[in-house]
């Protein structure tokens, strides 16, 4: 049956500290930041023993969201779980202790998002060079080859090889930066 | 499992109807990549009508899909206001350099040639085949 798990995850932290919102999809949870590895023991406990995922998003200058899917072994119960972790301190307890499959994860998502996962020591950089230093997925992450190669769509077909009117620049350019092309 | 075992629409390669794109960009402008890219010049027409001004209609000089940078999203497919682009289930189409993904427009409309009719809407009913995809030569 569906929301069970949810539900015992609302009621072993208690609300308001957790919070269900029932939207289109799974139920997501929403927990603090400080109590993320009680509601993943409390989720498991009520049957979510299955881990899907876990991931981020970028929230600007609220932080950011770290995002974990739960599901039972039937996959017929499934849950979100949600917290936010601040921009100044991006940490989070591990959930590696409930769940060891979240290592790849949070290995991921520190990449990704450079959050942090306090007790998981093996962090280390799974896709990126050496040394990137950078967090590829946050907002403020400058794609600099969206600055260097003219954008396709600035064409106008009414003028030809002639350009759009209409000049702006490409979504995660500074706009202080040169035009490409120019 | 070759492409006609694949069931239809399947994002295996993008297919172009060049007769049916006027050269609107929505598909370049849309494209979360720029892996579209088109060039086009417009041409005069002769009015049908003394009273009327000449048309000007936009003709495609050149019209690619880098497959190195398609993220086979297919907005591209979803957003052609004139049915130009389709989905074809080919997807043995590797290469040995990125540059050799780069499909030109030629390339492009050999692709139309796999693009199977949509399915049934009902599975015991008869294919809804819109008809050709190409549309009557202009007089």
């Amino acid at each position: 049956m569906s929301g069970v798990v949810a539900a015992a995850v609302v009621t072993a932290l208690g609300s308001p500290a957790a919070t269900a919102y029932d939207g289109f999809g799974p139920v997501t949870v929403d927990v603090p930041r400080e109590r993320w590895v009680e509601a993943h023991e409390a989720a498991r406990t009520a049957g979510a023993v299955f881990f899907d995922l876990l991931t981020a998003y970028d929230l600007g200058e609220d932080g950011f969201a770290v995002v974990a899917h739960v599901a039972t072994a039937d996959l017929v119960d499934h849950v979100l779980l949600r917290t936010t972790v601040p921009r100044e301190e991006p940490v989070l307890a591990t959930a590696t202790s409930v769940h060891r499959g979240a290592a790849w994860h949070e290995r991921e998502t520190h990449e990704m998002f450079g959050i942090d996962f306090a007790g998981n020591e093996r962090l280390d950089p799974l896709l990126l060079p050496e040394g990137f230093g950078a967090a590829p997925l946050r907002k403020d992450f400058v794609l600099a080859a969206r600055a260097a190669r003219p954008w396709p769509g600035d064409k106008d077909p009414s003028d030809s090889g002639g350009r759009a009117r209409r000049r702006s620049r490409p979504p995660g350019v500074p706009a202080e930066w040169p035009e490409a092309g120019t | 499992m070759t492409a006609a075992d694949r069931p239809p629409r399947t994002r295996g390669v993008i297919a172009l109807v060049e007769e049916s794109c006027t050269v609107c960009m929505l598909c370049v402008r849309e494209c979360p990549d720029w892996c579209i890219e088109i060039d086009s010049h417009t041409e005069s027409l002769p009015a049908d009508d003394i009273h009327r001004r000449p048309r000007t209609e936009a003709v495609l000089d050149r019209f690619a899909i880098d497959f190195a940078l398609c993220m086979y999203c297919g907005i591209c497919v979803e957003v052609c206001p004139f049915d130009a682009l389709h989905w074809s289930p080919t997807a043995e189409y590797a290469g040995t350099s990125s540059a050799a993904l780069v499909h030109e427009r030629d390339r492009l409309a050999a692709h139309e040639a796999g693009v199977p009719s949509p399915p049934a809407l009902d599975p015991r009913g008869v294919s809804d085949d819109p008809g050709p995809r190409r549309p009557a030569a202009r007089p």
